[in-house]
């Protein structure tokens, strides 16, 4: 005989708590199945897809850029 | 087409912190958020090594892959950028990063933590080049002025480089021909002396 049912007075009013688990279970089983029916469509949800003007190539090998690489490499410049 | 990439000659570092500096300041990152933060290593001993760490715009970037909403895309110059829009802040790409360069404006849990921050290799986001709101959610637009990241451009060593990755892959190879590497570098034996060999 486990603990519970020792200390559990007889006739007790109300449910248990393996009926009360097992009567909640139930119920969210049947509203999972509830709202799988729901036809899905309408709303799904899109994935970012950004355009051509966001991705394109913005380096350029400006004077600028060029002075980086040149001044970076002056300890290698040919003398 | 050229790659944009970061590399940091660890020889040349001194750990002056310049770079994070200069990151902070040009593109107003907000207070807890550091783009760029210098590490060292061995710090206080001799041949500590200290290297500047950002985001490193992974080919196969493993923030891309773990975001929720796909918030990440890449350029054609090879730079991740992300939507500021479309983050809901969760983390996952701060786990992914092998970095640590996803940052977010407030300590907190899931979603509570505001949107993703990092960098951005100057070159801004999805919105127009160089218009306000790029301004004020990424930061400056320095690619599109024609110009590169700017914590390479003030680096006082040298030792950032940023740009097309085979042109700085170049220049680092000449530099190390030209003077070692290690204990073979010039220099070396006069700041370490001859016993430490690294």
């Amino acid at each position: 005989m486990g603990q519970d049912d020792k200390t559990r007075k007889d006739g007790e009013a109300g449910i248990g708590r393996r009926q009360f688990f097992r009567a909640l279970g139930g119920g969210t089983a049947a509203a999972a199945a509830a709202v799988a029916s729901v036809p899905l469509g309408t709303t799904e949800a899109q994935a970012y897809d950004p355009g051509n003007a966001e991705t394109r190539s913005r380096y350029r090998e400006t004077d600028h850029v060029k002075a980086f690489y040149r001044t970076n490499g002056y300890e290698t410049l040919k003398k | 087409m050229a790659r944009m990439k970061f590399l940091c000659d660890a020889d040349r570092c001194i750990e002056c912190n310049a770079c994070v500096t200069a990151c902070k300041n040009e593109h107003e990152v907000p207070w807890g958020i550091n783009r760029r933060r210098v590490i060292t290593l061995n710090d206080g001993k001799p041949g500590e090594r200290s290297v500047s760490m950002a985001c490193m715009h992974c080919t196969d970037a493993p923030c891309a892959a773990v975001c929720p909403v796909n918030c990440f895309y890449t350029t054609a110059d090879a730079v991740v950028l992300h939507s500021k829009d479309l983050c809901i802040g969760c983390g996952y790409c701060f786990y992914a990063c092998p970095f640590g360069a996803p940052q977010y404006p407030r300590v907190g849990n899931f979603g509570s933590r505001g949107k993703m921050d990092k960098c951005t290799y100057c070159s801004g986001g999805p919105e127009a080049d160089l218009s306000v709101a790029e301004y004020e959610k990424y930061g400056s637009n320095r690619l599109a002025e024609g110009k590169l990241p700017l914590c390479a451009e003030m680096c006082s060593t040298k030792s950032l480089l940023a740009g097309d990755g085979e042109m700085i892959a170049q220049i680092y190879k000449e530099r190390v021909i030209k003077r070692g590497y290690g204990s073979g570098a010039w220099g070396w034996k006069t700041a370490y002396r001859e016993t430490i060999a690294i």
